[in-house]
């Protein structure tokens, strides 16, 4: 259950850098591989897309990392995610629950999938992430590293069943 | 008075609203496409160096910064001191390569997932249906080919800039590197992904699914949100073809008449105004000798065709002349034509594509020329949505000190408008009922120039759709709130 075991993981870093705190996603991402922590495919995207729903038709778990636009509590948030016909209104771009749907639908697979959410509270134009997204980063990153990178916590029911996890300051 | 706002459009880019204003007898007083995001990204940009311009504008849109990026490097070639012939055709080849796998996968996005349903389930589908799941779902196939051919324009823009997003292909004075013989391969062998030979025979498929619906639907096809406008895009400088990098400006009327005639395109300064009004954040562009009111023109695949003389890929040009010879020749102002024209252009791209990768000057590693700087640069290409205007002047330190984008969306500001104020005119006027029907014309007359209003930011939890109906006392009747 450990991408120690050679899971295919692929880690979707989602956001845009060049507006504030949406750039979350890829900060993360991009954290992710300077400390070398991580051994999946880590995409970066402005938007999900229907192409995703095929690339993730090979995983066997998927992560979606996002900026979130409100209050979380300990500003992160992990959560499983499940597929969903939830597309009703959205335009180019699909939520997670749309994508794994797609998947399901189009090409018979379903990954085991879960969702990173950060809080954020600055989406202007403008590149740098605020203090307080940053404090959250790194609050989700610890978490990311004591609940699914470590090996001794893969099965643990906060980690399998994305239980709302508050992550100390 | 009574007020209508549907607010925003599904399944565009970005956020906008309509309103809609009737009198006390339910009548359609006036109408308005509102777009309410606003980017500011040509202040934003003001005192960056001016070889950074490329990369920062890809972040203006999730859905084409390709264009940015090689609209943006065309302009900062001319600050480099260099014009688009001074390239090496290396350089010029790669980055027509990407571009047209930028308009590949774009064209094929809008179709697939935002303008079928339009077309399968038509103006009454309900609610639940009107959505590209209901269409993936009742045909599997189709949506497994849209899917795969979006795919194939990705993978021309990763293998080309190094990612499918905020990558680096464009420099000033040519490309960050060619492609390597595996590179190329990739895109002709099939192994790890259907090849360009597929690519077009399910382009030439869709071409096809589109005539025959044309065929079964001509008569809504032919009139819904139908005006006369004028039309405007790039065209070859030689044969007046279908252009999409670099070309001349060429402008007609609804009748055929030029109103711009081949103008390089660094001149577009001298012809082009642009509009404001208080109920919108976009501008709204005309050609300043014809005026406000009479200078504006639709741009997009429906446009290019209008203004062009011939398509130079063999395929492309055959539907082009089924297309012409639709209309006698004549402009064709059929606005859900666009979806027939974009599949035209698709097919080109197509062509182009395969034609540049069995081009052995893709290989080289002649990609930089070097010029003497100037002051001012203007890059035109045709994005996917039509004609994108980047024009940048920077400082002897190299320091961008003036910034004017003029992207396809707001080109087609007064042509989305006019849709609407016809939508309005025909289906609202006298019914001032806010039903599904009437809001899905609304949507599909925008949808179809597949607008993109700004995209570049969303954060989960955002993007609810809020439709208000007010009364003529300015009092909340209806209101409808998804998410």
């Amino acid at each position: 259950m450990s991408e120690s075991n050679h899971k295919n993981i692929l880690l979707f870093a989602i956001g845009n850098n060049g507006r504030q705190d949406d750039g979350l996603g890829w900060a993360f991402g991009e954290a992710l591989e300077q400390r070398g922590a991580f051994r999946g495919e880590i995409h970066y995207r402005y938007q999900l897309q229907v192409e995703d729903a095929e690339l993730i038709a090979g995983a066997d778990e998927v992560i979606f990392v996002d900026a979130f636009k409100g209050k979380l509590p300990g500003g992160c948030q992990w959560k499983r995610v499940e597929p969903s016909a939830n597309f009703e209104f959205t335009t180019h771009a699909l939520s997670p629950e749309a994508v794994l749907f797609w998947c399901e639908k189009l090409y018979e697979k379903t990954p085991e999938a879960y969702c990173l959410l950060m809080a954020g509270e600055a989406w202007e134009l403008g590149i740098g992430l605020t203090l307080v997204a940053e404090k959250n980063m790194e609050s989700a990153l610890e978490f990311f590293k004591k609940t699914y990178l470590n090996p001794a916590t893969q099965t643990s029911p906060e980690r399998t069943a994305g239980i709302l996890v508050r992550t100390p300051f | 008075m009574q007020k209508v706002i549907i607010e925003p459009v599904t399944r565009v880019e970005g956020h906008g609203k309509v309103t809609i204003h009737l009198d006390d007898e339910g009548r359609v007083k006036d109408s308005f496409f509102h777009i309410v995001e606003f980017r500011g990204f040509e202040r934003f940009i003001q005192g960056h160096p001016y070889w950074e311009a490329p990369v920062l504008v890809q972040r203006l849109c999730g859905i084409c910064p390709v264009s940015h990026h090689i609209a943006a490097a065309k302009a900062i070639d001319q600050l480099a001191g260099l014009d688009p012939k001074d390239l090496s055709p290396t350089a010029t080849k790669i980055r027509r390569l990407l571009h047209y796998g930028q308009i590949f996968q774009s064209h094929a996005l809008h179709f697939f997932y935002l303008a079928s349903p339009d077309l399968l389930f038509g103006l009454d589908a309900p609610v639940e249906k009107r959505n590209v799941m209901a269409v993936a779902l009742e045909n599997k196939e189709l949506a497994r080919k849209g899917i795969t051919m979006r795919k194939f324009g990705q993978e021309i823009i990763r293998v080309i800039a190094g990612k499918r997003i905020h990558g680096i292909a464009a420099v000033p004075g040519g490309v960050h590197k060619s492609m390597t013989i595996e590179d190329r391969d990739y895109f002709l062998n099939g192994k790890d992904l259907p090849d360009v030979d597929t690519m077009i025979e399910w382009t030439k498929e869709v071409v096809g699914f589109i005539k025959d619906y044309h065929e079964k639907n001509a008569l809504w096809l032919d009139s819904f949100a139908s005006y006369p406008s004028g039309h405007l895009g790039l065209v070859n400088a030689d044969d007046g073809s279908l252009e999409l990098y670099d070309g001349r400006l060429r402008g007609i009327d609804s009748d055929g008449n030029r109103t711009l005639d081949d103008i390089r395109d660094v001149d577009y300064v001298n012809y082009f105004a642009e509009g404001v009004e208080p109920w919108s954040f976009l501008k709204f562009p005309y050609l300043r000798h014809l005026g406000r009111e009479n200078g504006w023109s639709r741009v997009g695949p429906l446009a290019r065709l209008n203004v062009c003389d011939s398509i130079g890929t063999p395929l492309a040009q055959q539907e082009f002349e089924i297309f012409k010879k639709y209309t006698g020749g004549k402009p064709n102002n059929h606005t859900m034509h666009f979806h027939w024209a974009r599949l035209i252009e698709m097919l080109h791209c197509a062509e182009l594509m395969k034609a540049l990768l069995h081009d052995e000057d893709i290989l080289s590693d002649d990609i930089l020329r070097k010029g003497h700087r100037r002051p001012e640069g203007i890059g035109i290409v045709e994005a996917p949505r039509g004609t994108l205007i980047h024009h940048y002047q920077a400082d002897e330190k190299g320091m961008i000190t003036r910034c004017n984008l003029i992207v396809s969306t707001t080109h087609n500001n007064e042509p989305m408008n006019r849709a609407v104020r016809w939508v309005a005119n025909n289906v609202l006027d006298g019914k001032p009922e806010l039903t599904d029907t009437l809001l899905n014309q609304v949507e599909i007359a925008i949808r179809a120039y597949d607008p993109c209003l700004s995209c570049a930011t969303h954060a989960i939890g955002q993007m609810p759709l809020k439709v208000t109906l007010y009364n003529h006392e300015g009092n909340i009747i209806d209101e409808r709130v998804k998410s």
